[in-house]
């Protein structure tokens, strides 16, 4: 059965396919060209030519049942690179699924009237092109969904890099400022950035400046004298600075121990005392 | 020759001591005996105690840090915890309360290093 399907198909390829090449491109047409632009009319005939012939491949391997040969495999690529160059040109995968199913109709309509065959008479053949559109649709939602999650990965790297924006300021001096609400989630994000490069810069003092924080919680509290000890640990200094009068009201009466660390006014005073410390001194220029 | 350390002068008076993986801080008694003999033969005055190969420490290796750092002070030797990893250092900063009896540092100064085992 499959061995007679094979050589209907071989059959049928073995037609002139530089006549069924340019049908090929209507959907291409349809769905990149025109309104959408995602691909130019070079660009859609190129596609469609090596489309044809990674599908003439398949049709005439060993054995075009087989979803694990090299021919195959080559074809759900194709669609899964079309699949990412669309995406990335801002396009949606509706369009390349609609194209798909278009190329699909293109294809057997093309083969009908080249070959003669009605294909009505022919069901082998039809469900044979529908199972391998369907699997190549779903190589396509794949590529979209790898798609969906490295962009999702990129913008969490992004997010992660602005919550904890650490400048090496100075030879071993490190600034932290903190912007916005402190949570215990963007807490640990801050104490591992910043312990991470405290031991990648041998940073010998850090500044966190809190000076944008509004609200603070009895657990971020915690969070942030837990920073402040770990940085001392490590054998660096911590000094906190721009605490607003709210946040050192919640701090004292969350009985937070404050004993151990530094803190100052401002930034500035921060830096001064972070320069004191490492025998730094700054002045003006005599004029 | 102690069992699970290597102990290395690195200085007229300093010392420096490296952890390896057998090191068995059960027997605390017998090792803090032995690097205190150590380090009184030597006139020593400072010991850094080299964490660069810990990644984590609980509060068992925490409780042995602290007994030796206390015994150092006995003898007045500084014991001085350098290249604390950051997982080991938020891990130690998760559960202590207070200050540990040694002091930290990010590295040895400079001033100290023409090393020769002991």
């Amino acid at each position: 059965m499959n061995q007679k399907l094979s050589e209907k198909l071989s059959a049928l390829f073995s037609l002139k396919i530089g006549n069924i090449s340019p049908l090929l491109e209507e959907p291409g047409k349809i769905h990149f060209g025109s309104d959408s632009n995602l691909m130019d009319d070079d660009e859609i005939a190129d596609l469609s030519a090596e489309f044809l012939s990674l599908m003439a491949e398949l049709l005439g391997s060993k054995n075009p049942n087989d979803r694990k040969s090299p021919e195959f495999h080559a074809l759900e690529m194709f669609f899964a690179a079309l699949s990412h160059k669309i995406l990335m040109r801002g396009g949606r995968v509706e369009e390349v699924v609609r194209y798909t199913q278009l190329l699909q109709y293109a294809l057997i309509e093309a083969l009908e009237k080249d070959s003669g065959i009605p294909f009505t008479e022919s069901r082998s053949v039809l469900h044979y092109f529908t199972s391998i559109f369907n699997e190549l649709i779903m190589a396509v939602f794949r590529a979209y969904l790898e798609e969906r999650e490295r962009v999702l990965e990129a913008q969490e790297a992004e997010l992660r890099e602005t919550a904890t924006p650490i400048t090496e300021i100075w030879d071993g001096v490190l600034t932290l400022p903190i912007i916005g609400t402190l949570d215990s989630s963007r807490t640990m994000l801050v104490m591992e950035a910043l312990l991470n490069r405290v031991a990648k810069d041998h940073a010998d003092v850090v500044v966190m400046d809190l000076t944008g924080v509004q609200n603070i919680d009895s657990q971020v509290s915690h969070h942030l004298i837990q920073i402040v000890r770990a940085v001392q640990l490590m054998g660096s200094s911590a000094i906190i600075t721009g605490i607003q009068p709210e946040i050192a009201r919640a701090l004292i009466s969350l009985n937070i121990d404050l004993s151990g660390v530094t803190t100052r006014a401002s930034l500035s005073d921060g830096l001064k005392e972070a320069f004191r410390r490492l025998g730094i001194q700054v002045s003006h220029k005599a004029s | 020759m102690i069992p699970g350390l290597h102990l290395t002068r690195i200085g007229r008076e300093a010392f420096l001591l490296e952890p390896s993986r057998s090191l068995n801080i059960r027997d605390e008694a017998r090792l803090v005996e032995h690097i205190a003999a150590k380090l009184q033969q030597a006139k020593a005055s400072c010991l850094y105690y080299d964490l660069a190969e810990l990644a984590l420490i609980d509060p068992v290796y925490y409780a042995w840090l602290n007994a030796l750092a206390r015994t150092m002070a006995a003898i007045n030797v500084r014991m001085i915890c350098i290249h604390m990893q950051p997982t080991a250092a938020f891990s130690l900063s998760g559960f202590i309360a207070g200050k540990p009896a040694f002091e930290t540092a990010l590295d040895i100064p400079d001033v100290h290093f023409t090393g020769s085992p002991v």
